[in-house]
């Protein structure tokens, strides 16, 4: 039992560490992918009322759709990240 | 000139959301704890008073008083403020989200729940970057307790967006049986595939049904919280960093986020939660196969 502690808290710090690097590759990761989904979609609205102006209004709706969409997954690695820190301590 | 009103208006807003940061040890993620306020307990089920219910309770009262004084509003061919504000938000609902998924069979069923669907959670997440003394902390004022002025919102909270994703995914299958049948119903949740390949695809399907339930909650909640940490976390920096003119460093970033996220995020999450659920309803009563 007393090994146990000394070793607990020797790996205290070690933990806190994994969890900042967790929390850190979660958000970042999720970020990367969210960012080339969210540019590809503005990137393709602007290529889209470029052609066809007029389809301006209705294509605004299914951007906005899909920008939230791309949006929503960086925030599965921040839930991800965040669960580093609450379940393990 | 009207800008720059508007602009300190928002910086005065945003120094005094952490009041109770004054403290010497400021953490942010002590703004999303839910103490309890009033304890009920109704068998095995908790159904305590705490901060995310005061504020389900104020934005039910303000969701009531929009929907009166906009909607029963006596209608004239030359429309008054009100009745044009009204029509607008109406016009929101049918237009943008309801027509997106609803089939027009389900759309005199459907249509209200999804409406307020969409005015409610509007109306939480803005009432959510309002400062209001509603708090665990009290702090003193002339003799007085008033809670600290605090920015959190309702939808923040994982128990309120998943409560109103199991709605959605409750109805979604009970319109879905009773538009159709069981057993139709249940044939269309899985697609024509081999018969090899078939138990490894509706194992898929049945997870991503699931999937659905997750998502639509954690899309919302994630990014109100998210929103109201970036903007806590920056202001936070004037009391973790100490020199004078770097400590002030994250407030204009901080406004920069609650502009952001007032103008933006929280008319879109409240658009797209209702958008899926419409099209979530609407998939249910009408199959593609």
């Amino acid at each position: 039992m007393g090994t146990m502690l000394t070793l607990l808290a020797a790996t205290a710090p070690a933990i806190k560490q994994g969890q900042a690097i967790a929390f850190g590759l979660g958000v970042g990761l999720g970020a990367v992918g969210a960012g080339v989904g969210i540019g590809l979609i503005f990137a393709s609205m602007i290529q889209s009322v470029a052609r066809q102006p007029e389809l301006r209004g209705e294509l605004q709706g299914i951007m906005w759709l899909g920008f939230a969409l791309t949006e929503a997954v960086v925030f599965y690695g921040l839930l991800g990240g965040l669960l580093a820190f609450v379940l393990v301590k | 000139m009207r800008r720059l009103y508007v602009l300190l208006g928002v910086a005065l807003l945003a120094l005094a959301a952490p009041a109770a940061a004054l403290a010497e040890d400021f953490k942010p993620e002590d703004e999303f704890k839910l103490d309890t306020w009033v304890s009920l307990h109704v068998g095995p089920i908790d159904m305590s008073i705490n901060k995310a219910v005061a504020y389900l309770w104020l934005g039910t009262a303000v969701t009531i008083l929009i929907g009166i004084v906009l909607m029963r509003v006596r209608i004239r061919v030359k429309p008054g403020n009100r009745q044009t504000i009204g029509e607008t938000l109406y016009e929101v609902a049918q237009v943008n989200i309801a027509e997106q998924g609803l089939p027009t069979k389900a759309m005199g069923l459907w249509f209200p729940y999804v409406a307020s669907l969409f005015l409610f959670i509007w109306v939480l997440n803005l009432l959510g970057f309002l400062p209001l003394p509603i708090s665990n902390d009290k702090f003193d004022l002339f003799g007085l307790h008033i809670p600290t002025f605090g920015i959190y919102a309702a939808t923040a909270s994982l128990s309120v967006a998943l409560a109103m994703s199991a709605m959605t995914f409750v109805f979604s299958h009970v319109e879905g049986i009773r538009f159709n049948g069981v057993g139709h119903y249940l044939k269309s949740l899985i697609p024509d595939v081999p018969k090899a390949m078939l138990p490894f695809i509706a194992l898929i399907e049945i997870i991503s049904i699931f999937m659905r339930l997750i998502s639509l909650s954690v899309r919302l909640f994630a990014n109100m919280l998210a929103g109201h940490m970036l903007i806590l976390v920056m202001i936070g920096l004037i009391f973790v960093i100490h020199s004078p003119p770097w400590r002030f460093f994250g407030l204009p970033a901080a406004i920069l986020f609650y502009l952001f996220e007032v103008v933006i995020v929280v008319t879109i999450q409240a658009f797209i939660f209702a958008a899926l659920s419409a099209i979530y309803i609407g998939s249910a009563i009408e199959p593609d196969h």
